[in-house]
């Protein structure tokens, strides 16, 4: 029984089958987690990607045996967990990775993190006369069963609920030591005891008994639970330190058109595109379920320097696509994040890809969508819009350049010196200069790939480490540098290649040539400013109107495919977005707008245009009453 | 405690020592100048304690105290630390105790601090534009409870026993509605009374199921998930409620707090507005005194809390 449930599990994660989508273009923040249950959580999910990276579970177990609580940095929880069980978790982990036996692993921390959690209920209850005490240790216990909850809540809801409830007779029967004993709440210890039993019974029974059928998966699953089941239906999950949420300050979007003065809205294929460009619907699963769109690592057509999931992440603002996670198919078993480009200025910036593989936008497009992120094969239609709205993205204004890249005289002395060091040629480059490839003329690049020994190449004489020259336009915002991100800073740019290429720069002159690179860099207004007239909601709202006028052409083309994936996505995001509202009780106004695309989707679905068109008028007529309003 | 002690010892001697030298020598202004800015030493290197609230989670209150406290010690030219105290009632010892000079703090342990160890509020927060918030009730939306009285017999979560907006000021409600008498065990109403421990845990009960309705703070919903909002409405809300404070402990001395105060309201202006996020989101604060908690000082009166 046990065997073949765990092959459904398998067999349903490659067929991805995942219920209860919670798609949104808006991801949301997770809390902070507590470190060992944190840790115990990457560890997993390291053992899901293929190849599984041991490294890095070792030092994921490292932080989870030595440090425990960050403010408790001496706690060894598996000394406590010795002296509470009898067992020396510690030992056999620290087999299991040696030996890379990732079923010996799981068993052993997930054993121990059940346990952990019943050793801090059991001081809580040591603990009673002392509420103060009690709810610190049952704090601690909560925070760690977090590990399991999801899991729980999908695959097992009635235990969940029963669990939530003992949870909180736990908390209530702990009582309260109220302020100088005012207000004091006695602990009601036949409340704490019978709650504490309900939530120790199921840990027993479901995360300390022995997994031996894995399939490829080793999420921490109700054991018990799932041996019940026929089938079994798993949303994608991220592990802890994950942050898909956007760059704060949001960088600021500069579409040609709208510089020119025409609104998007009269733009079919540019709206469309840009609502594509929001949407998770174009991708496959796990990233349409986790709400990953273009824009999560593109925002506003620059980059995410917060996008960072670890082991797919080597620093935040980094990412590697074509690894075991978001296509197994896909995968190239090359650990090799990339660093996330912007794309300002993107209909100038051919070849496309690190290492320029792609002379075609549209061909990079599709690439994105079907093999990165395992969508289906868009329409014509699709790779039209994305790339035409793509084409708009115009770099920010550079306030101090001229027209063929050379600096204005509004720029400092110090950068006009390192403009001139851009410009000299050196001996130890062969007689080049820096601006050979970064051409000013041409937006400072050349279109061309080098090898500059930035890469890391498969074996020694190996040509296979050429990569496109980046413009340096904006690049001021763009950190981390280089194809990888293995630069934090312009001076360390300037730095590596005064180094590598024994170049003898001063001090001086490197100060001289990083200022320079930031002036070039610069541009205006860089960041969104919010404030009372441009909330986020607000910004949000705005672009959801947008996406939504594509509407007037969709409907009476009776376009069905379109359409679905348009509404299918601003709904979500209206409800999404219904959280950033200033004023939250707006947000009954967002949900009825929501319900009311949802309906005009149900008559699409039913080929009922005529309802469609009249709804859609609903809509509008709602969208003008409520949109003045929000905030 | 100690320390504040050995520092006013410092004081009265050099005070005296002041008084020796204006007696006796006729230097009185180079000597006096001398004496003042030696006092002024030894008080500026002792750091400033705020204590923080775990309103929510406790370890993202940790990186906004390493901000907050940074820009603080910018600002007012001495130490500053942080910590984030275990509850009210552990904030409150720590006034009391001298561990914290200054805490962040909801208006009904503030009035039992001012009343038994005599804190003084210095600050209120304003929040979604007011100095003042509710306590609400929140129900599923998929729920057949419309009105307080369909709770009758049903569950219900509050924050905690010693929280205005998150217990009293919500359980006020029902009293107002005719289905309490104050003071009166709250169970004799519903069929079970829960103190989750804080208003994302009392709020998610209710988004989740596991419990009817949560009597919290009518922000408490800005802590669901998108997906849980959707599913929860209120039903009823309380008399407004003063905004959580900032209050300081009895004998901190005039010119701490007076910076003190000056730093904190300097986040009102649009260069230091980005810091706000890291002490509880407000908009702004404003310079409060103890008559802008009456109406919760007289709650806790009715509830026995106080005399």
């Amino acid at each position: 029984m046990l065997k073949k449930n765990f092959c459904i599990v398998l067999n349903l994660l490659l067929a991805t089958i995942i219920f209860s989508p919670a798609a949104n273009a808006t991801v949301v923040k997770q809390e902070p987690w507590n470190p060992i249950a944190a840790s115990y959580l990457r560890s997993l999910f390291y053992l899901n990607l293929k190849p599984v990276d041991w490294d890095r579970v070792a030092e994921e177990y490292r932080i989870f045996e030595v440090n425990g609580y960050k403010e408790n940095s001496e706690y060894n929880i598996f000394t406590k967990l010795k002296d509470f069980t009898g067992e020396d978790h510690g030992l056999i982990i620290r087999k299991a990775i040696r030996g890379k036996n990732s079923e010996e692993f799981y068993n052993s921390s997930t054993r121990a993190i059940s346990q952990l959690i019943r050793y801090h209920l059991q001081e809580a209850l040591v603990s009673l006369g002392t509420p103060s005490i009690s709810h610190r240790e049952v704090s601690e216990a909560k925070q760690l069963y977090r590990a399991f909850e999801d899991f729980i809540e999908q695959l097992d809801p009635v235990a969940y609920k029963k669990i939530g409830i003992a949870w909180l007779d736990l908390v209530t029967g702990i009582g309260s030591e109220g302020i100088f004993g005012i207000a004091r709440k006695e602990p009601d210890m036949e409340r704490f005891s019978s709650s504490r039993r309900v939530i120790e019974q199921y840990l027993i029974n479901n995360y300390e008994v022995k997994r031996t059928d894995f399939g490829d998966d080793f999420t921490p699953l109700p054991l018990k639970a799932v041996e019940e089941k026929s089938k079994i239906e798993l949303k994608p999950w991220l592990p802890p330190g994950s942050d898909l949420t956007n760059q704060d300050p949001l960088p600021r979007l500069v579409l040609n058109i709208e510089s020119r003065g025409i609104d998007e809205k009269e733009l079919f294929l540019v709206a469309y595109g840009d609502m594509l460009f929001d949407s998770p619907e174009i991708f496959g699963e796990p990233a349409r379920s986790l709400g990953i769109t273009c824009s999560t690592c593109h925002n506003r057509s620059d980059i995410n320097q917060r996008f960072f999931i670890p082991g797919i992440s080597a620093k935040p603002g980094t990412v590697d696509v074509d690894g075991h996670f978001f296509n197994p198919r896909f995968n190239d078993h090359r650990n090799d994040p990339l660093d996330i480009p912007s794309l300002r200025g993107l209909r100038f910036t051919a070849p496309y890809g690190r290492d320029g593989r792609f002379a075609s936008l549209r061909d990079f497009v599709r690439n994105v969508i079907v093999n990165e992120f395992r969508g289906d094969e868009p329409t014509p239609f699709m790779l039209d819009a994305l790339f035409t709205y793509m084409l708009e993205f115009d770099w920010l204004p550079s306030p101090f350049l001229n027209p063929d890249g050379t600096l204005n005289d509004r720029t400092s002395k110090s950068a006009r010196r390192g403009e001139e060091l851009f410009n000299s040629e050196f001996k130890a480059m062969g007689g080049r200069a820096c601006s050979t490839c970064h051409v000013l003329s041409s937006n400072f690049m050349d279109g061309l790939r080098h090898d500059i020994g930035s890469g890391n190449p498969s074996s020694p004489g190996a040509r296979d480490s050429f990569f496109d020259t980046p413009t340096l336009i904006n690049v001021k915002y763009t950190a981390p540098y280089f194809h990888d991100g293995s630069h934090e800073t312009l001076y360390d740019v300037v730095v590596w290649f005064d180094e590598s290429f024994n170049l003898g720069l001063s001090k001086k002159q490197k100060r001289d040539l990083t200022t320079y690179l930031e002036t070039v860099g610069t541009g205006e207004r860089p960041f969104e400013i919010f404030d009372e007239e441009n909330t986020l909601f607000l910004l949000d709202w705005g672009e959801l109107s947008t996406f939504l006028s594509t509407l007037n052409s969709l409907l009476p083309m009776q376009d069905k495919t379109h359409t679905k994936i348009l509404l299918r996505t601003v709904s979500r995001d209206l409800k999404v977005d219904a959280i950033g509202l200033k004023d939250l009780s707006q947000s009954t106004m967002v949900y009825e707008l929501s319900q009311k695309l949802d309906e005009i989707l149900d008559a699409v679905e039913s080929d009922d245009w005529k309802r469609s068109r009249e709804l859609w008028l609903e809509y509008q007529s709602l969208e003008k009453e409520y949109g003045s309003k929000f905030k | 405690m100690e320390v504040n002690l050995n520092s006013e010892a410092d004081k009265l001697k050099k005070i005296r020592f002041l008084h020796f030298i204006l007696v006796n020598v006729s230097v009185v202004l180079f000597f006096a100048v001398i004496g003042v800015r030696s006092v002024e030493n030894s008080s500026s290197n002792k750091p400033l304690v705020l204590a923080f609230i775990p309103q929510e989670n406790p370890e993202k209150l940790i990186g906004d105290i390493a901000i907050i406290t940074k820009y603080l010690e910018k600002e007012l030219g001495f130490p500053v630390k942080g910590y984030v105290t275990q509850d009210h009632a552990a904030a409150v010892e720590a006034l009391r105790h001298g561990e914290a000079d200054v805490s962040f703090m909801g208006g009904l342990p503030y009035v039992l601090a001012h009343d038994q160890i005599g804190a003084e509020v210095i600050l209120s927060e304003i929040y979604r534009g007011s100095r003042t918030y509710r306590g609400r009730i929140f129900v599923r939306k998929d729920s057949e409870i419309r009105e307080v009285g369909d709770l009758k017999g049903k569950s219900i979560a509050f924050a905690d026993p010693i929280s205005e907006s998150g217990y009293i000021y919500p359980l006020e409600i029902f009293v107002n509605e005719g289905f309490l008498k104050r003071n009166e065990d709250p169970q004799s109403f519903f069929s079970t009374v829960y103190f989750a421990g804080g208003y994302q845990q009392a709020i998610q009960a209710v988004a989740n199921g596991l419990v009817d309705a949560a009597g919290v703070s009518q922000f408490a919903d800005s802590l669901l998930t998108p997906k849980q909002l959707h599913e929860i409405r209120w039903i009823a809300e309380s008399n407004p409620i003063p905004s959580h404070l900032i209050c300081v402990r009895k004998g901190l001395e005039a010119e701490r707090t007076i910076a003190f105060k000056k730093a904190m309201l300097k986040l009102n202006g649009h260069e230091y507005r980005y810091l706000l996020k890291h002490v509880y989101s407000p908009d702004g604060y404003v310079e409060a005194k103890h008559e802008d908690y009456k109406s919760i000082e007289d709650i806790a009166r009715l509830y026995g809390f106080i005399k």
